[in-house]
């Protein structure tokens, strides 16, 4: 037995400990602790239309069917025959009317029930003994979060300000919905998955990191180049360990997120403006879409979607696809062009990321302990609610990410 | 339809990719950038066959992004190629074609070896096949399209900010 891991030292107010990243034992801690004991996000509705439309994914080292059933309800089923254990599903995705094994044959419904064994003179167990293992599951605005174990907290308290997240992604859609249809890159990271959220919303990095993508491209975030208090945009810590970079303070002008004009995307403009009224609509299209994460494995990147899978403590996977508007077809073809811009493996941004987060993980292995967490300890600000809320280039939203998964990890909720 | 090509035609066609290969292998940028056509698409789908304007790509670069990729390299800052990688990849079972509208289609397979040393110094393989179209333009030619088909372009791929 190796000795418990003390959470409270290695996660401090100020600084956090080099092992968080680097330590297998601390790595199968929060697959336990975290990826199968509490919410994870799974997928969104619009990838499974019709039914027997199911996708797979890989929770910790399970993978597990998102599936549409006959019923049109949505679950979330382990990939694994119970029988001997064989994968189901080998695809990422497809349409099925049952999962059959292709070991033994062994027929499962949609909904995962045992529903026939071959041979089966031989075996004389009741069936639904043998049912597929479901995820308890839940939905908001058709964002699918499932937990293997019973989660301690409702889904509701989960996602907390989360809903708030989402339905700012959500309603840049005249129709309120998206429509994840696009695909997605998969980009390979050889660094903890931990350093894919707290880079997505460190708003310090971008001048460094990017400062090739700043020196090529006029894009809205050439904005955010110039001296420390030039910088509008503000970080948020919304608390469950969901964080934000919110741009909108920091935008000069009607859809800069998008990098268009409202001359440009004129139709948009217009069906939002029916939807929402002009006023709130204004306001939205000044204000953009979310740049958050939720905790633990979703990113609300902007006119993205994104999915952080660990795949080990030195390695991890990030997931990507464009955010299509359901009702805004126009803007499908901008949308793909921009996806690909921003993130996966040939893109301008997220390429860079991952080599310097591969860099900090080769320096982080020497082992030397502390990583300094303080940045913005002395002028952020807390509402009633508990939202911290700071420069954008301070650690708020990091040490949000870090507190948060410290209660997980102890196993008291903050 | 499509017709073969003369086994003249075929070897300076194939003389002008091994020189866009040697080109992109060795970080030429601006020597690279000039073989192409103003109508560019450079284009690494995840899989064959999917629609670039209805499905993410890895990359779906025109010319005018293809150009801004020239200049990202070029800064001096693109930390995923900083150095440049070590590269020297191998192009074979050529096939080459002339099309209705007069251009030449080839495709042949590539086989990648990339030494990537921005971070962890790790040894990769890329591989797949290559599908351009080419015209003649004065004595050489120029690149409309260039389609790279990855064998494991939907499967999670390490950063591929180098020219493929």
């Amino acid at each position: 037995m190796p000795a418990k891991i003390d959470y409270h030292e290695l996660i401090q107010a100020d600084k956090i400990h080099g092992s968080l990243y680097t330590d297998d034992a601390i790595y199968e801690d929060e697959i336990e602790k975290i990826f199968y004991s509490s919410w994870v996000f799974i997928g969104h509705e619009s990838e499974i239309k019709k039914r027997g439309d199911y996708i797979t994914r890989d929770i910790g080292r399970s993978s597990v069917i998102m599936v549409r059933g006959k019923d049109e309800a949505i679950q979330v089923i382990v990939n694994r025959c119970q029988h001997r254990g064989n994968l189901l599903c080998n695809e990422s995705q497809g349409n099925k009317r049952n999962f059959t094994c292709p070991y033994h044959g062994w027929v499962f419904g949609l909904n995962g029930d045992l529903l026939d064994v071959s041979y089966p003179g031989g075996f004389d167990k009741p069936l639904n003994e043998l049912n597929l293992e479901v995820l308890v599951t839940d939905s908001y605005r058709g964002f699918v979060f499932a937990s293997f174990k019973k989660p301690t907290v409702s889904f509701d308290d989960y996602l907390g300000h989360g809903k708030a997240l989402i339905d700012r992604a959500c309603n840049m859609s005249p129709n309120g919905k998206i429509d994840l249809k696009g695909g997605w890159i998969r980009q390979h990271f050889d660094a903890n998955w931990k350093m894919l959220p707290e880079n997505d919303t460190d708003g310090y990095h971008v001048n460094y990191v990017h400062q090739s993508f700043v020196r090529a491209i006029d894009s809205q975030y050439g904005d955010f180049v110039g001296a420390e208090d030039s910088i509008k945009g503000v970080i948020k810590n919304w608390g469950n360990g969901h964080t934000e970079i919110d741009f909108a303070p920091g935008y000069t002008k009607t859809l800069d997120w998008l990098g268009s004009t409202p001359e440009k995307v004129k139709s948009y403009v217009e069906s939002m403006t029916e939807t929402y009224g002009k006023e709130k609509a204004d306001q939205m299209l000044y204000d953009g879409p979310p740049h958050a994460c939720i905790f633990p494995n979703l990113f609300l990147a902007e006119m993205n979607i994104v999915i952080f899978q660990p795949t080990g403590s030195n390695t991890a996977v990030q997931w990507s696809t464009p955010m299509f508007l359901d009702g805004a077809p126009e803007l499908d073809f901008k949308l793909l062009r921009q996806s690909e811009g921003a993130l996966g493996p040939a893109s301008f941004l997220l390429a860079d990321d991952a080599s310097i987060a591969e860099r900090a993980q080769i320096a982080l292995g020497a082992g030397t302990p502390w990583c300094d967490l303080s940045r913005g300890l002395n002028r952020e600000t807390e509402d009633s609610d508990g939202v911290k809320t700071s420069h954008m280039t301070d650690e708020t939203s990091n040490r949000g990410f870090w507190h948060h998964y410290r209660s997980l990890m102890i196993g008291v909720r903050s | 339809m499509s017709a073969t090509v003369s086994a003249a035609l075929a070897k300076a066609l194939e003389g002008f990719i091994i020189r866009e290969a040697k080109l992109a292998d060795e970080g030429q940028y601006e020597a690279w950038e000039a073989l192409w056509a103003d109508d560019a698409v450079y284009w690494v789908p995840l899989r064959d066959g999917d629609d670039p304007t209805q499905q993410v790509s890895h990359l779906y670069d025109n010319r005018r992004r293809l150009a801004t990729r020239i200049r990202q390299l070029m800064t001096g800052y693109r930390y995923s190629q900083l150095p440049i990688s070590g590269m020297r990849r191998l192009i074979s079972n050529y096939e080459f074609f002339t099309e209705a509208d007069g251009r030449y289609r080839v495709e042949a397979n590539f086989f990648l070896p990339e030494y990537s040393i921005q971070s962890i110094h790790d040894f990769r393989i890329w591989s797949g096949r290559y599908v351009y179209t080419l015209s003649a333009k004065g004595d050489d030619f120029q690149i409309h399209t260039k389609k790279v088909l990855l064998v494991n372009g939907t499967e999670p791929v390490p950063t591929m900010a180098f020219l493929i």
